[in-house]
């Protein structure tokens, strides 16, 4: 079966001009099928499929080209370069107003985007009443759009593009606007739409709606293709990117190094399994510490999540250990954490050497932890739970006691 | 070379019957929509602007009456009574002077559906267009048959060969509208220069006088002017009541076309980029 959208090499280029001269010249090159001297490349290289019954989440952060790209799949605008299929209609709800005239009634409103979307005199009369009754705003529907609140612009044309049942809807940050009641109403209506086999394309900064209503995701970044496949996935990695992003200021990862004289200083890192983790297994923490004075220092140990969250930090000390002595200034440590119930993310190990006494702190080494896993829990662990008492199941079935374990 | 702005061709949708069957009805439905939008918003909506569809062109009429007949007691034009003769001609200048102002800022107007919404832009000129040329041929009607009733000899058969050749000239003004709208979305003085330039142009069409009255080294330049010819087979028709038709008339209707064809071909080049500049 063929893929109901497919992109291939899709590229958008806009042209940098400031003068009235420069915008003269460019109509003669449009007109001669030139292009302009110089360009700014919104996109390029986008290339997915998106077949029947998917439904696919764009992410990316402010001027990374996503709404670029969804005005491309909607026809808005002509790709520079690349292909463009799409089979069966385009319901696009981009931005607020969608289409809709400030000056002209809602009434006059839903026959216009109706008349836009294709519809023909017959089919608007009738959908309209059952728009006005989605979209639930009243006696307003008969008011100029110019006076209604953005919230009630937005259930109109969300009312309007829903009712005419897309092959392919798209959606882009319009959810983050509406109350409460909206975007359950919302965001429980795509439920249905997908559940009935429709085909979904949504731009979101809520990684919680793109990992619940998309199976995959494609993040955008500089208007290229940075990452696309399973949602959890490509979700995570946008999510740790923007963690390391903030905790850039900080303490630059320093790689194990020689003892200076005289300085507690941690000589070697290594963790078991190297690099990658699934959440709840085992990982273990090993290295080496040099003493000055032959003297087991205390080893600090921490877990901090990318973006400098402290999870966890523990200390020889507190449990009332000791560095094992491999030699005359050497010491050995090894810390295990049987079931690792960190969530998935990007994390950070680090390990410090300190006096003797515990008191001051010498040493800073860090290295990156990964860790896998496919769950849409929040947080940074994971915390044993049971769903007691008498509840069914989300799908009415009888209810079957406890929680996911 | 730097990368070219020229759009791809993407192939969209498929080549199914229903499917462009549709589209068909979609454009009908749109322009439909769009046509009543001008109508009524500009004119019907409300009573000023109704008013002003027909006072300013009477007024002009009444002023250049006054003007060349008492001030400057000009004769009569080729036989015929000043009135009529400038009447015929100047109502369908006004109108196609208005179609084509309204016209190019038309694209402007819709910016917010260009950047939301695929549609075919070029409809939004035609529904412009159409509807100024719609209520000034109503207004045409109406001054005819007052001038009439006032007494004027008005061959009211004419409107055999008056209706073909309002829509001759409805064809070449969507031409020069489309590319003039289009051009108006990259460089905003289009419609600023247009006003002057439709002035002269006026001055420089057998409107106001008879051609016959201009100097013979300048007859061919004046009559080489399109709107200067369908004027003056207004007249015969109208004036004369003469009806038969000529190669000339051929000709027209193929100017016609082209301007048509020059302009769209303008304005499907150009169309693509609104989004980035409307």
């Amino acid at each position: 079966m063929s893929a109901l959208l497919h992109l291939s090499g899709v590229g958008k280029d806009y042209a940098k001009l400031d003068a009235n001269a420069g915008r003269l010249r460019l109509v003669f090159d449009l007109l001669r099928g030139r292009g302009a001297p110089q360009v700014f490349q919104a996109l390029d290289e986008v290339s997915f499929d998106l077949a029947a019954g998917e439904s696919l989440g764009i992410i990316g952060e402010n001027g990374a080209g996503k709404s670029t790209l969804l005005k491309i799949v909607a026809g808005v605008i002509t790709p520079t370069r690349g292909v463009v299929e799409s089979r069966g209609r385009v319901g696009a709800l981009l931005e607020l107003g969608s289409g809709f005239h400030p000056e002209y009634s809602g009434i006059a409103n839903i026959d216009l985007a109706a008349a836009l979307l294709g519809l023909t005199r017959a089919e608007i009369a009738a959908k309209r009443d059952e728009i006005i009754a989605f979209a639930d705003i009243g006696e307003h529907i008969y008011d100029p759009i110019k006076h209604y609140s953005s919230g009630m612009v937005v259930r109109l044309g969300f009312a309007v593009a829903t009712a005419l049942t897309p092959d392919i809807l798209i959606t882009d940050e319009v959810l983050a606007v509406g109350d409460e009641s909206f975007q359950k109403k919302c965001v429980a209506w795509m439920e249905r739409y997908l559940v009935g086999g429709g085909t979904l394309l949504l731009c979101s900064h809520s990684m919680y709606h793109i990992q619940k209503l998309c199976r995959a995701a494609l993040w955008l970044k500089d208007g290229r293709v940075e990452r696309y496949g399973a949602a959890a996935e490509v979700s995570q990695a946008y999510l740790a990117y923007h963690e390391e992003k903030s905790a850039g200021a900080k303490q630059p990862i320093a790689a194990p190094r020689a003892a200076a004289a005289g300085v507690y200083a941690v000589q070697s890192l290594s963790l078991d399994p190297p690099a990658t983790v699934p959440s709840g297994g085992a990982l273990t923490i090993a290295g080496e510490v040099f003493s000055p004075d032959g003297r087991p220092p205390v080893v600090l140990l921490g877990l901090i999540r990318a973006d400098g969250t402290p999870v966890y930090g523990v200390a020889t000390d507190m449990d009332g250990v000791a560095p094992r002595r491999t030699g005359a200034h050497r010491f050995a440590f090894s810390l295990t954490f049987p079931r690792l119930p960190l969530l998935p993310g990007k994390y950070l190990v680090r390990a410090h050497a300190l006096d003797p006494e515990g008191v001051r702190l010498f040493d800073n080494v860090e290295m990156p932890l990964l860790i896998e896993g496919a769950t849409r829990e929040m947080g940074l662990v994971r915390i044993d739970h049971d769903w007691s008492g008498r509840m069914p199941d989300s799908d009415g079935g009888p209810p079957d006691g406890a929680g996911p374990a | 070379m730097p990368p070219s702005l020229r759009p791809v061709l993407s192939q969209r949708g498929n080549a199914d019957e229903a499917h462009t069957k549709a589209s068909l009805a979609r454009h009908r439905a749109l322009f439909a929509n769009f046509f009543h939008r001008e109508l009524f918003s500009r004119y019907l909506g409300s009573i000023s602007g109704l008013a002003w569809a027909f006072v300013h062109p009477l007024a002009l009429l009444a002023v250049y009456h006054f003007v060349f007949t008492t001030i400057f007691r000009a004769g009569s034009m080729d036989g015929k009574s000043f009135l009529l003769f400038v009447a015929v001609a100047l109502w369908p200048w006004l109108a196609a002077q208005e179609a084509l102002q309204r016209a190019t800022v038309s694209i402007a107007s819709y910016a917010g559906l260009i950047r939301k919404v695929a549609f075919r832009h070029e409809l939004v000129v035609y529904a412009s267009v159409a509807a100024t040329l719609a209520l000034q041929f109503a207004g045409y009607l109406v001054v005819l048959v007052v001038l009439a009733l006032f007494g004027e000899p008005v061959h009211f058969e004419g409107l055999l060969l008056a209706v073909p050749l309002w829509l001759v000239l409805a064809i070449a003004v969507t031409g020069l509208a489309l590319a003039l709208a289009a051009l108006q979305v990259f460089v905003k003085d289009v419609e600023h220069i247009l006003m002057p330039v439709l002035m002269i142009l006026m001055y420089l069409t057998p409107i106001l006088y008879p051609l016959s009255l201009v100097p013979d080294s300048m007859k061919p330049w004046v009559a080489a002017n399109p709107f200067g010819y369908l004027v003056g087979r207004l007249r015969d028709a109208l004036l004369d009541g003469r009806l038969g038709l000529a190669w000339s008339d051929a000709l027209a209707v193929v100017v016609a076309l082209a301007m048509f064809a020059a302009g769209r071909w303008v304005f499907l080049r150009l169309s693509p980029h609104f989004e980035d500049f409307v």
